[in-house]
């Protein structure tokens, strides 16, 4: 689905990736981690060409990116969707407006769009939501409304840039289900960047390691699911004594 | 007081007329051309869709060039340009020229302004999605940087009454020249003392109404 090509990234004297290769199949949570710095959102951004690679080629569902040009590259973006850690919703628009923009641009016909951005609504389980601005939300509805909007043209591929790194524990395991759930039922294949170990294990079947800009390893892994946190007033007396608890 | 400016009412009407002539042809310009050049400008910055450092540097000098003029200098070195657009170098058409071209460089800088202003994340998103440069423009930075145009054309507008009032050199006419004319000219420090009040009125209103209306399209 997914296939970089010796991929390089320079910024001025600094190399940011590294002659990387790597390939991700259809329909597969795919994991990109390492520490701060590593090159892992760089590496992202080249899928989509929002970095453009200095070296190498970049492959995406069968069209070869590196050597379009813009009208159709923007064409293929289309099916490329992409979420951010600071969502990059748009805030004078209201939710519904930001999830109608992707069909605006592909030229969606305007009678099928509503029924598109309230299905991607719905998806995300923020329907009641549609006329509300982005400034009345959470982070975690932002990151929803976000997803639903990279939803509406039913992409290929989603790509994530640290989509819970701004979300506290029980927020994240929300969106990385709403993220499973949209590879399990629309059979999206999902690009995760993160530096949190516990989001990639949760839920990525492959991952690779970065350092230093280059792709270190690449392992294939079970992912452990979605913990989610107990929230009664027993769960937290339970998680507080089970290490080291002298007592009620 | 009204007695003084019953007795000149025709003629402050006709100034204050010549002033909205002067400074509404300003705000078209600016809104027209000056806010296409500030969005050139901004695309073409280092990093942007439309990169290009030549076009960049070279539209950047010019603008800053006409903006650094001092206006008085630059309403007489315009005076050939000016009678070759409109016939002739005098006359409120005439003092509408320089005015215009100084309306364009002014806003068009402050118009970069509020898009960069805008949080790089809204183009990220654009690009990512698939825009082109003109979704990109009117889907996108338009609609976040609005507020900003707002009051960056509040600010202009303002600016524009102020360069006006010297457009009496010309024999543009206008507020301005009817108190220098009468305050200055024939010691008649009333009448002036009535114009910079008239002014005074005009910019407060602009002023709270563009801020006003910033506000209320401001939804982030
Ligand atoms: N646009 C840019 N200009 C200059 N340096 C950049 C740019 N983007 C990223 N870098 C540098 O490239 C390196 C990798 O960045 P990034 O891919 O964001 O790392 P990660 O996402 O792993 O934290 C960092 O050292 C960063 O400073
Ligand atoms: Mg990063």
């Amino acid at each position: 689905m997914i296939t970089l090509h010796n991929v390089s990234k320079q910024f001025e004297q600094f190399k940011a990736i590294d002659s990387v290769s790597l390939s991700i199949n259809q329909g597969e949570i795919y994991g990109i981690i390492g520490a701060s710095g590593a090159g892992k959102s760089t590496l992202l951004r080249l899928i989509n060409l929002l970095e453009v690679p200095d070296e190498g080629e970049v492959e995406v569902n069968g069209k070869v990116l590196t050597s379009l040009k813009s009208k159709p590259l923007n064409q293929a973006r289309q099916s490329i969707a992409m979420i951010f850690q600071s969502y990059n919703l748009l805030g004078n628009k209201t939710v519904y407006d930001n999830v109608v923009v992707p069909l605006e641009l592909s030229g969606i016909p305007r009678k099928d769009r509503q029924d598109r951005v309230m299905e991607s609504l719905q998806f995300v389980g923020l329907e009641s939501f549609k006329g509300q601005y982005p400034a009345q939300l959470s982070g975690g509805q932002k990151q929803r409304v976000a997803i639903a909007r990279a939803l509406a043209n039913q992409p290929d591929v989603l790509l994530c840039d640290e989509p819970t790194s701004s979300l506290d524990p029980n927020t994240s395991a929300e969106i990385l289900s709403v993220l499973m759930n949209i590879n399990e039922r629309l059979g999206v294949t999902i690009v995760i960047v993160s530096h949190e170990m516990d989001v990639i294990k949760s839920v990525c079947q492959r991952v690779t390691v970065m350092e230093d800009g280059k792709a270190h390893e690449t392992v294939t892994i079970d992912p452990t699911g979605i913990q989610t946190i107990d929230h009664s007033a027993e769960g937290y007396v339970t998680r507080l004594m089970k290490d080291g608890g002298r007592g009620v | 007081m009204f007695d003084t400016i019953a007795q000149y009412e025709a003629e402050i009407w006709q100034a204050i007329g010549e002033t909205f002539i002067m400074v509404g042809f300003s705000i078209l310009a600016a809104v027209l051309v000056g806010l296409p050049v500030g969005t050139f400008l901004y695309l073409c910055r280092k990093g942007e869709v439309l990169e290009n450092k030549v076009a960049y540097q070279s539209l950047n000098l010019l603008v800053n060039t006409i903006r650094s003029f001092p206006f008085l200098l630059l309403v007489v070195f315009m005076i050939p340009f000016t009678r070759f657009i409109v016939g002739t170098g005098f006359g409120t058409a005439a003092a509408t020229v320089p005015m215009v071209v100084i309306a364009i460089a002014h806003y068009s800088r402050l118009a970069e302004q509020s898009l960069l202003d805008i949080p790089k994340g809204v183009m990220e998103a654009a690009v990512s999605m698939g825009a082109s440069v003109k979704n990109i423009i009117f889907k996108f930075l338009y609609v976040e940087a609005r507020s900003g145009l707002v009051v960056g054309l509040t600010t202009s507008t303002i600016s524009f009454i102020s360069y006006s009032t010297i457009m009496g050199v010309v024999g543009g006419g206008g507020i301005g020249d009817f108190a220098i004319r009468y305050g200055y000219q024939q010691y008649r420090t009333d009448l002036m003392l009535y114009m910079i009040v008239i002014i005074l009125i005009i910019v407060q209103i602009i002023q709270y109404a563009g801020i006003a209306l910033a506000r209320k399209i401001d939804k982030r």
